[in-house]
């Protein structure tokens, strides 16, 4: 058996940007059972579910060696991050999310939180390469639309 | 459906060259395996290389990855190899890491994680790695307390092989170790290890245990490239049958040799043609060869000497047939001159040329310069080991033509390298003599099983187009020794003119 027939088929040929991804993970929060996240509470939910995902890969210690470094960088660009905290090993994984939006506004925190999600997406895609990046991702999209409650939802009751 | 399929033990591919053939088949399935080895000895590559080889869809791959290398870097590194798929990677092999597990909770927790995560994936293969973070050091007393390894790896091997999974525990261990539980369980017991000799580093990999499988014992080097492992068989010695009829001679491509030999060498005859340097060894070996490809027959050239670009360019300037056969794929010459070479490594590179091309002839030059290329180790049982692969490529049918660099000395007859005449069929040898005050060539053959031959020196010369044998010397005495001298009668008939 050839690997082409081994692999699952290719979903996308084209290769999506880091962009495109961390907007698809995050509409994939907007979209699941609670359907009335706002955009920034869907950002950090995304965040939380990749955590979460990503986590049964690499472990909880190297996805948050991601996470951090992610923020950081997205920090130098993004002043709405900086009451964002990342809280290793626990759910929700994002804390500061209501203060910043409090303080900053809706729109600037979704915005702050999806360049988090974007400049991880990259750092993946450095370290493993985009491919493996992205079917990782996809892995963990797939994972998020088929678990039961929604990040979104667990972080509405937090 | 007849007991025996019932029972018949499938074997899964290991997806590693020649490691197959060492395991007696392959990989038992269902079986509860250990790859055992010192760090960087290659245990998970060859992992990789097995879920690479097997993993499906369906019948998935989870490599469970327990502290040690951080999964990270490992799928970075390990992606850099030929086997890696990056389209399996994600459903057809599933990475799932363990630390939480084994640094927050016990040994039932990872127990349950793993049996969960199988329960979940149905997986074909499953790879703990590194198990022996998981099992802790031998006596240490805080993992001693609390971690009961026996019934640990009791219940791990039941699971496993009731969900019908072959399994792969990767561990540090060292030798004395082996009365670790891991190895009592374990069906199977993979040892790889590097042995180091002054600068060379030979990797070398044993079947320490292979339950219900007649492996190929002892230890076999190996060697990781791009592609991952590659392993090379320690090929037992073979039984060569020699013709009890009337054999077929196969030209050696000189004229006069051919006359001194009784027609041609003897084809699945090792032939060995020694000589001091410059005295055209190589060149006969081409004419050898070529002479094979007039005939229409294949043939493979291993030289250990020089690049083959300059091997090429100097054969091709005598026989421009040569390069012409190498593209139209008749002729294949390979050049083994890597660190640290087992001589199967190199068996296997002329066997698997000899089996592409159907071979028939072929050529190994220089002996002098395999030896040196091999790594120290090897070249301490250079006989023994040449032995083997003599014996088996003509096993095979090839006839083998050898060449040898032997020190030209005059006040000693030193015919052929005594290391490893004895495994030759028939010597031919090549020696300078001075004459008349000129430096002259003169060829013997001085061993030719079963067959008839010259006895008399011939003179030769090495021209433009090779070698071409001339005259013999009986007006001569000594010139065995470097310096002949004119017999008395002869000088008498010279003075005479």
């Amino acid at each position: 058996m050839s690997t082409a027939d081994r692999g699952k088929p290719n979903l996308s040929r084209e290769q999506p940007t880091p962009a495109q991804i961390a907007r698809r993970l995050i509409s994939s929060q907007r979209s699941d059972a609670s359907g009335g996240a706002t955009p920034a509470r869907a950002a950090a939910a995304a965040c939380d579910n990749l955590y979460r995902e990503l986590s049964r890969w690499v472990g909880p210690d190297g996805c948050h060696a991601l996470f951090t470094r992610a923020l950081a960088e997205a920090r130098a660009d993004n002043a709405a991050l900086q009451q964002t905290q990342l809280r290793a090993r626990s759910d929700p994984y994002v804390d500061g999310v209501a203060e910043t939006i409090m303080a900053r506004g809706e729109p600037a925190t979704a915005d702050a939180l999806e360049s988090m999600l974007v400049r991880l997406v990259e750092l993946l895609g450095r370290l493993i390469g985009d491919d493996m990046a992205t079917k990782l991702l996809e892995r963990s999209l797939a994972a998020s639309e088929n678990g039961g409650a929604g990040s979104a939802d667990r972080r509405e009751e937090a | 459906m007849k007991t025996e399929e019932l029972t018949a033990i499938r074997s899964l591919p290991s997806g590693v060259p020649g490691l197959d053939t060492v395991l007696g088949g392959g990989l038992p399935e269902y079986s509860f395996n250990l790859i055992a080895g010192g760090p960087g000895s290659g245990k998970t590559i060859l992992a990789h290389q097995v879920m690479f080889a097997n993993a499906t869809v369906e019948r998935p791959a989870l490599y469970f990855t327990v502290l040690g290398e951080p999964t990270l870097k490992m799928l970075r590194y390990q992606r850099q190899f030929t086997y890696f798929d990056s389209e399996l990677a994600g459903s057809a092999i599933q990475f799932i890491n363990l630390n939480a597990e084994v640094l927050e909770r016990d040994l039932d927790e990872v127990l349950r994680r793993i049996v969960s995560e199988t329960e979940r994936a149905k997986p074909g293969i499953v790879v703990v790695d590194s198990f022996r973070t998981i099992a802790g050091q031998p006596g240490s007393p805080e993992r001693a307390a609390s971690l009961d390894l026996d019934k640990f790896v009791q219940r791990l091997a039941i699971h496993l092989t009731t969900w019908e999974v072959t399994s792969f525990l990767l561990g540090e261990y060292a030798a004395e170790e082996q009365r670790n539980p891991v190895f009592t369980v374990a069906d199977g017991i993979l040892w790889l290890s590097q042995a180091t000799d002054r600068n060379s580093v030979v990797r070398k990999l044993q079947v320490v245990k292979s339950r219900g499988r007649a492996s190929m014992p002892g230890l076999h080097t190996f060697r990781i490239t791009d592609g991952g492992l590659q392993v090379f068989p320690r090929i037992p010695e073979q039984t060569r049958k020699r013709a009890l009829q009337k054999p077929d001679r196969l030209s050696t491509g000189v004229a006069g040799l051919d006359e001194m030999i009784g027609g041609g060498v003897i084809a699945g005859d090792a032939v060995m043609l020694t000589g001091p340097a410059g005295s055209g060894k190589s060149t006969v070996a081409t004419q050898f060869m070529v002479a094979g490809m007039a005939s229409g027959e294949t043939g493979v050239i291993a030289v250990f000497e020089e690049y083959p670009e300059e091997y090429l360019a100097r054969a091709n300037a005598r026989n421009p047939e040569v390069g012409r056969m190498l593209d139209e794929g008749k002729l294949e010459l390979i050049y083994l001159r890597p660190l640290d070479l087992s001589v199967d490594e190199a068996l296997s590179a002329i066997l698997e040329s000899v089996e592409r091309l159907n071979a028939r002839r072929v050529v190994i030059d220089s002996l002098s310069g395999f030896e040196v290329a091999l790594a120290p180790t090897f070249r301490e049982d250079f006989r023994e080991s040449l032995y083997r692969l003599v014996g088996t490529l003509t096993a095979t049918g090839v006839t083998v033509f050898m060449t040898a660099e032997v020190s030209e000395s005059f006040s000693e007859a030193r015919f052929t390298t005594e290391k490893i005449s004895f495994i030759t069929d028939e010597i031919i040898v090549q020696r300078y003599i001075e004459m008349e005050g000129e430096l002259r060539r003169v060829m013997a053959v001085i061993k030719m099983r079963g067959s008839e031959h010259s006895h008399e020196f011939r003179l030769y010369d090495v021209t433009a187009r090779g070698v071409v044998v001339g005259g013999t010397l009986t007006e001569y005495d000594g010139i065995i020794t470097g310096v002949p001298t004119l017999r008395a009668k002869a000088v008498k008939a010279k003075r005479g003119k």
